[in-house]
């Protein structure tokens, strides 16, 4: 084996690519083209699926649900800006003025991961219940009225997701801008760059390839997600996520299931690539 | 049982319950949902793995096949039940179950992990469809959709007279030859419920006793975003059948349409549609009024006396939660002994001071009384004779001649009710 490889040391790189490659074959292509297949199915699950090249779903999926698949997006759009408002100073701070805290405070960031999801989530729906020690008490005080509701509106469900993908966001924008040669911003200084203007024209485009992996991991992710919506959204805040929870657990729908995750992928690669066109002539890999 | 009776009885329950002990109730807020999304979890793969498959199992397929049981336990038993559904004790463990195993030497691993039909069935299928035992050997599916498992051949005959005598002498006899399986040939009931409405009189002024004070528009506006529903499909679309006057097993396709309109009507004052998790709104007071399962509500009076469920005069839903044997389960004799178990009073009885649905065993309500008069402790006597004494428990044959079962439909139809519900849900 060793000899061998002595005289095929091409084939290292590829030797080391197979268990990831085999990973990805087998819990993301074959699931994906099976996905891609049953889209093209029609028929339920007492008498079994044929495949009828039924192309039309698509357009159909898209009619039926398109209110939820702009929220969707919209949604997502939302609480991008948003992660990335909060999550940049969160960073920025971390990595400059961090100091000998700095471990402490990205210990800090990463902790609500110790908890579950899910269960981060159900507690929220306890702080902001209606009567809930914190709406609860605001109304004692005379300073809500007794119908306000956080919950079951827009603003819960996108602080929700908000909140869920904070963290995804800090990392890489702290990595990002960790590596940043603090001596250039002096240089900046030096040469009577004023902090804004050193800031936008050395510290920002420096961590550029941070906002872009920040970004898509908190647009991807938020897009898809069905629990927030769930959980503190009501009817008017479904996002595609839970159609098609919907779809394939309750009405076993697998076909128009399938079509619109195929349709939400297309839509997630489409805005990627229009975010990447946005940022062309930037060093996008960190 | 007068107004004032009740109320004495509520406060008793109260008072047994304050202490730190386990309630449904408690589990509910403690854990909400997350064992749906855990369950959703584990079935993503399962339902990857069903895609592209032939049609089910030939219907009727465990048909032609001979019951089973007539043989010896094993000495094992894969039981799977809905959370919170057996007697616990206060280390969580489970008097029933551990008496079961004394007696009979069969050691029980019961599974908390069916948080509504439709995922744990979707959790099951690929295997059943497959032919290999499901690793279950004693599930509990609740009416409708034992039936639609009976249709597609995957669930195991039993013969009833021969290895389930208690429950050919102690269940009531509406638990008998029910129409979702004819002759109990492949189940007995676990536990069986009301599907009414629950309010806060606190948040609400009048009296609730129509449908129309959860469904009309005009009515419930001055409670927008106060209202709940479920997202149980059969039971929101029968009560929306209900309030226009249609009994749901005798509705037509217009009727359901014409039910599917009254809930769109009503969704804009709709705070959610909800599984369990209603009851945390119920208790919380972000629910006014809401649909409601009868032992949850009586669970909830215990932090809130004034709590109210009600059958509405148009009719509320009974349905029944069943023990079934998945197709080649492995310790059919186990499963067998375990049903069997259950349907003594005692054991009833035990299940039921719990549980506080309803039991099919008539004779655990004097059992129960029984229990109350030894007691020692007063408080705990209380808290069983209320239990006994419960309407929600033990109903009075006028409230259950006031209680219509769901629709049996078959899957074409399930679809088209699926769909329509889901616009009333989600847009």
């Amino acid at each position: 084996m060793g000899a061998w490889l002595r005289h095929h040391r091409g084939l290292i790189p590829y030797l080391f690519l197979l268990p990831g490659g085999l990973w990805l074959t087998i819990f993301f292509l074959i699931p994906i083209l099976t996905m891609a297949t049953v889209t093209l199915q029609e028929g339920s699950l007492g008498s079994g699926f044929r495949m009828t090249f039924n192309f039309g779903i698509f357009p159909e999926a898209i009619g039926r649900w398109d209110d939820q698949l702009l929220r969707s997006l919209q949604y997502g759009l939302i609480v991008t800006a948003l992660t990335l408002l909060i999550g940049y100073p969160m960073a920025y701070t971390i990595a400059f003025r961090g100091g000998r805290f700095k471990t402490i405070l990205l210990l800090l960031v990463i902790m609500p991961f110790f908890t579950s999801f899910i269960i981060r989530t159900i507690s929220w729906k306890f702080i902001l219940a209606d009567q809930g020690f914190l709406l609860g008490t605001l109304k004692d005080w005379g300073l809500l009225g007794q119908g306000f509701h956080l919950l079951a509106t827009p603003v819960a469900v996108v602080s929700g997701i908000t909140y869920n993908f904070l963290p995804f966001v800090v990392l890489p924008l702290y990595v990002a801008l960790e590596k940043i040669d603090y001596r250039l911003i002096e240089a900046a200084n030096d040469l009577y760059a004023s902090r804004r203007q050193a800031f936008l024209r050395v510290t920002l485009p420096l961590s550029i390839s941070g906002v872009f992996a920040a970004s898509l991991l908190s647009f991807i992710p938020a897009v898809g997600d069905y629990i927030n919506a769930d959980l503190l959204g009501s009817r008017n805040e479904t996002m595609i996520g839970n159609v098609i929870q919907t779809l394939y657990l309750t009405n076993r729908d697998y076909p128009q299931a399938s079509a619109l995750s195929l349709i939400l992928m297309i839509g997630i690669l489409v805005s990627i690539f229009l975010y990447i066109r946005l940022l062309r002539g930037q060093e996008l890999t960190v | 049982m007068s107004d004032e009776q009740r109320s004495h009885i509520e406060r008793a329950i109260a008072r047994a319950f304050r202490g730190d002990r386990i309630t449904r109730r408690n589990f509910f807020r403690k854990v909400g949902r997350g064992g749906v999304y855990a369950g959703t979890a584990l079935s993503l793969p399962a339902i990857l793995a069903a895609c592209g498959i032939g049609p089910s199992a030939s219907p009727g397929a465990a048909a032609s096949r001979a019951p089973v049981g007539g043989g010896d336990p094993s000495g094992t038993l894969n039981f799977a039940n809905w959370p919170l559904y057996i007697d616990q004790d206060d280390e969580g463990a489970s008097p029933t179950l551990m008496q079961f195993t004394e007696e009979t030497e069969i050691d029980v691993t019961y599974t908390e992990n069916i948080e509504d039909n439709q995922s744990f069935f979707g959790l099951v299928q690929p295997d059943l469809d497959e032919g290999n035992p499901t690793g279950y050997d004693i599930i509990v599916m609740t009416d409708w959709m034992i039936g639609n498992m009976i249709a597609l051949g995957y669930l195991e005959q039993i013969d009833v007279a021969r290895d389930v005598p208690n429950f050919v002498a102690n269940a009531a006899d509406k638990y008998k030859n029910p129409s979702y399986d004819p002759n109990n040939a492949h189940t007995v009931p676990w536990q069986s419920g009301i599907t009414g409405i629950g309010y806060n009189p606190a948040l609400v002024d009048e009296e609730i006793t129509s449908m129309a004070q959860l469904l009309d528009p005009a009515m419930i506006e001055k409670y927008s975003g106060q209202i709940g529903m479920f997202t149980e499909m059969r039971d929101s679309m029968s009560f929306a059948l209900l309030h226009n006057g249609v009994i749901p097993q005798d509705a037509t396709m217009e009727d359901v349409e014409a039910a599917q309109q009254t809930l769109l009507a009503q969704a804009e004052h709709v705070r959610g549609y909800f599984g369990n998790e209603y009851a945390q709104g119920l208790g919380d007071g972000s629910l006014a009024i809401t649909m409601a399962w009868s032992g949850d509500v009586f669970q909830l009076q215990f932090d809130n006396p004034d709590l109210r469920f009600v059958v509405p005069e148009e009719g509320g839903i009974l349905w029944v939660d069943n023990m079934a044997i998945p197709l080649n389960a492995e310790h059919p004799n186990d499963a067998l002994a375990m049903m069997d178990y259950v349907y003594r009073p005692e054991v009833a009885a035990q299940i039921a001071e719990y549980v506080n649905f309803i039991v099919p065993v008539p004779a655990a309500r004097e059992v129960i009384l029984q229990h109350a008069d030894e007691d020692e402790d007063p408080e705990n006597a209380d808290y069983l004779r209320a239990v006994a004494e419960s309407e929600l428990v033990f109903p009075s044959d006028e409230m259950l001649g006031r209680l219509h079962s769901y629709k049996v439909i078959d899957e074409e139809e399930e679809r088209e009710w699926n769909e329509l519900f889901q616009e009333v849900t989600q847009g």
